[in-house]
């Protein structure tokens, strides 16, 4: 039998640069590849963004060494739908992950970005059905955390 | 400029029904089937129920009071293991308004003879137009009709 788990979490950050500057960054297919795509340790096999609403985004990525956790040529999939775009307000995506092949994960998510003090509040919300056990959503929350991270990083970086 | 809000919401619903999951689960899988019971009020306008049912297949049917608001429901099929689980994503559209994007899981659990159904529905309700209370009733008269259409 399959099992299910469910499980929702909600990353609240602030960033210094303003809710355009994120909204970009989410747009902008070269700039959101170098922050949500590229990494040590990946090889990038394909990455494409549609950036509309119904439109996709596809990128898979091959474990290629470095302090990857992965057994070496394991292959991730990320195949996601936008389902709302309210420029420099809000982003509604829903997307699957699949390790070789194989889906373990459909979430729900939405971004949401208010001016504050000169710079943003942003607010992350995932719901999700996890394939994989009970710590699915955990390691989930901890990818997106690396993510928004390094978000910050090339914000500050394209400065 | 729209004041813009996001309400996060999760519900579960239980149901038994007294046939085996292969049979509620075609109830989901079959289009003609499905039209059957997934459809508004009786005295609701309503449009086509269209049914793609694969990975990546849409569903749709619109529906409303006669003169009133139509209402849009939108669907993506995710992931589907045979008699055993369904997860969709789906858009609700009150005429031109997007009132909310929901992820749908359905797991078929065979309980003795029967079928334990385990429907979980995490929501993201926007811009104050719908609630999550309100979806779960509307979910709850559903799966009503399912169980009459499974009896008859």
């Amino acid at each position: 039998m399959t099992t299910t788990t469910h499980g929702s979490f909600i990353i609240e950050r602030r960033y210094n640069a303003s809710p355009e500057r994120i909204f970009a960054a989410w747009a902008d297919p070269k700039a959101k590849r170098a922050w949500f795509a590229e990494g040590e340790g990946w090889d990038i096999r394909s990455y494409e963004l549609d950036f509309r609403e119904r439109g996709t985004e596809t990128s898979t990525f091959r474990v290629a060494g470095g302090n990857n956790p992965f057994p070496p040529n394991t292959t991730f999939s990320n195949d996601t739908v936008f389902n709302e775009i309210i420029a420099n307000e809000r982003i509604v995506f829903t997307y699957s992950m699949a390790r070789d092949g194989m889906r373990f994960s459909i979430s729900l998510a939405t971004v949401e970005l208010h001016a504050a003090d000169k710079g943003t509040r942003f607010i992350l919300t995932e719901h999700g059905a996890f394939f994989d056990g009970a710590d699915g959503v955990k390691m989930r929350e901890q990818g997106w955390q690396e993510l928004l991270g390094k978000l910050d990083e090339y914000l500050a970086k394209a400065n | 400029m729209t004041k813009r809000s996001v309400t996060h919401a999760t519900f579960v619903i239980e149901r038994d029904y007294a046939h085996p999951p292969a049979k509620v689960f075609a109830a989901f899988a079959h289009p003609a089937s499905k039209a059957k019971w997934f459809v508004g009020p009786e005295n609701w306008d309503k449009s086509n129920h269209k049914l793609d049912f694969r990975v990546g297949g849409k569903e749709s049917v619109s529906g409303g009071p006669p003169g009133g608001a139509v209402h849009y429901y939108n669907a993506e099929i995710w992931e589907i293991t045979q008699n055993e689980r369904i997860v969709s994503s789906y858009e609700m559209h009150m005429n031109e308004k997007r009132t909310s994007v929901s992820l749908a899981t359905m797991e078929f659990k065979p309980n003795g003879a029967g079928t334990k159904l385990v429907l979980t529905e995490q929501g993201a309700f926007l811009d104050g137009i719908d609630n999550a209370a309100e979806r779960e009733r509307g979910t709850n008269e559903l799966l009503n009709q399912l169980a009459t259409y499974l009896n008859t």
